[in-house]
């Protein structure tokens, strides 16, 4: 893979310096990093080291105290229209967030349908496109609470597709599945990735961000400490905190 | 008394509907979230229109709707000269109070809706309204339907204190009956009894929407021709398009 350099300047998304502060509590310290368009980026690190946080300022779900995210070149915390920016970044959370009140089917057509202005027609031939590539087509009339979790992430996921974004974030997507269902939502991930979907993915899964990214950073106490190719973070992390982190899931 | 059953129907009915409607209205706009990015113009508006709500609700849940009546009734007539007559005065009566009582069962409806069905909204780029009408009101308004409930219940035995104003309801009819024919017993025996089926029957409707709302327990599984039927609009030519489409993405 290329060269990665944080202030190449050319990302689809850069950040600098950001900074989050809930109370006295700092939660990222001075965050820098761009995202190259097509790239797979996974972020590791422990709980609370400030993975989700930091994701989370991306889609502005929290508003960053301090820095600059850009996207396309454009400050996107002095932007006014945030939901217009929000509909190019989609995200999956850990925890699904499924509609309740919606079928599998008008989860994925309600985005489009009220926020692209497509037609209902249209709307629902994307959805049924993507339920079908994220293998639930089956299910298109059943409601979230009637899904495992697994199903509930792929649905997930096809709601997020169906926006077409630029950019897919992803919290922790199967950190509230069973083993079995990992599986089926990594896969679906690794397919969008084969195809070129710029995403970056917050995970404990360290075999998948093995396999599947561009670029692992390494996140610990709100601080970047290390990133690279996954060949550079598995193979040969350069950091102390970074080896002493990737011993605990030697067993990969 | 018959009729007299019927103009307490009619009026409880149209109060609470009415009510209904602006405790939607007013617990729509208390929950307003305010952006540090927006403008200082929104912010006075909405602080001044906040203000103005919470005098209302305050003023309507903390006095009893017989003052209101008589207030309301009889301010009109002698300060504006203005005579409102039995409907009028009753429906508008019921439909503030009762409007007041819902502005707070909205406002806890809509915070009983889990913030991840917000998240979600918000990170398929809705803007707030319609996450509002899309997602999180469909959703209250379930959670609230016990309590839309009890204020119809309330409502239908609480129009007796309109006959203060003259409104000629079940309790007036039953009076003029009672005081005519000296028969005090016998004919508020009937009256309760009545009021006692209208309730029941009510509470009994309620219930049946409730379980409406909640839809059917079991989905059913779609095939490729249900899948095509259920959406109506995909033409044959359509269905092979889906069919080709998730073909090729099983041959990669």
């Amino acid at each position: 893979m290329s060269n990665y350099d944080s202030n190449s300047g050319n990302g689809i998304i850069e950040i600098k310096h950001l900074g989050k502060v809930f109370g006295k509590h700092e939660v990222l310290k001075d965050i820098n990093f761009s995202i190259k368009e097509g790239d797979v980026t996974c972020i590791i690190g422990a709980s609370g080291s400030g993975k989700s946080t930091m994701l989370r300022c991306i889609n502005l779900l929290e508003t960053p105290t301090s820095g600059e995210i850009l996207f396309k070149g454009k400050d996107i915390l002095k932007e006014k229209n945030v939901a217009a920016y929000r509909a190019k970044v989609g995200m999956c959370f850990q925890s699904f967030n499924l509609f309740s009140n919606m079928t599998a089917l008008k989860n994925c057509m309600v985005g489009p349908m009220k926020v692209l202005k497509k037609s209902k027609e249209e709307a629902e031939k994307e959805a049924l496109f993507y339920l079908d590539k994220v293998g639930m087509s089956p299910y298109i009339k059943a409601k979230p609470k009637q899904l495992s979790g697994g199903q509930q992430q792929r649905v997930a996921i096809a709601r997020a597709l169906a926006m077409h974004p630029d950019v897919l974030l992803f919290d922790e997507p199967t950190s509230a599945l069973d083993p079995q269902m990992v599986g089926d939502v990594l896969e679906v991930m690794k397919k969008l990735a084969s195809e070129g979907l710029t995403m970056i993915i917050v995970t404990h899964e360290m075999a998948f961000a093995r396999d599947v990214s561009d670029r692992v950073v390494y996140m610990q106490d709100g601080i970047i400490w290390e990133e690279g190719t996954p060949e550079e973070i598995f193979g040969n992390p350069t950091k102390p905190e970074t080896r002493d982190f990737l011993s605990r899931f030697r067993n990969m | 008394m018959a009729k007299g059953a019927g103009t307490t129907l009619v009026i409880a009915i149209v109060g609470t509907v009415i009510g209904c409607i602006i405790g939607f209205i007013v617990g729509l706009i208390q929950t307003i979230p305010v952006n540090q990015n927006d403008s200082v113009g929104k912010k006075i508006l909405l602080k001044i229109v906040n203000i103005i709500l919470k005098i209302y609700v305050e003023v309507f849940r903390g006095t009893p709707m017989m003052v209101q009546a008589m207030f309301l009734y009889y301010g009109a007539m002698i300060l504006f000269n203005i005579n409102m007559g039995m409907w009028t005065a009753a429906f508008f009566i019921v439909s503030i109070n009762t409007g007041a009582y819902m502005a707070e069962t909205v406002r806890g409806g809509i915070f009983s809706v889990p913030l991840s069905q917000t998240e979600g909204a918000k990170a398929i780029g809705m803007t707030h309204f319609q996450t509002m009408v899309n997602v999180i009101l469909p959703q209250a308004l379930r959670n609230i339907m016990p309590q839309i409930g009890n204020n119809l219940i309330i409502n239908i035995k609480d129009t007796c204190v309109l006959s203060c104003i003259g409104c000629v309801e079940l309790f007036f009819t039953s009076k003029s009956v009672a005081g005519t024919y000296y028969t005090y017993f016998e004919t508020f025996t009937i009256t309760m009894a009545m009021y006692l089926i209208m309730t029941l029957f009510f509470s009994w409707l309620l219930r049946f929407v409730e379980k409406k709302m909640d839809g059917p327990a079991e989905y059913d599984l779609a095939t490729t021709d249900t899948l095509a039927y259920t959406s109506g609009t995909l033409t044959s030519p359509a269905k092979e398009h889906v069919d080709d489409r998730g073909l090729s993405d099983r041959h990669e």
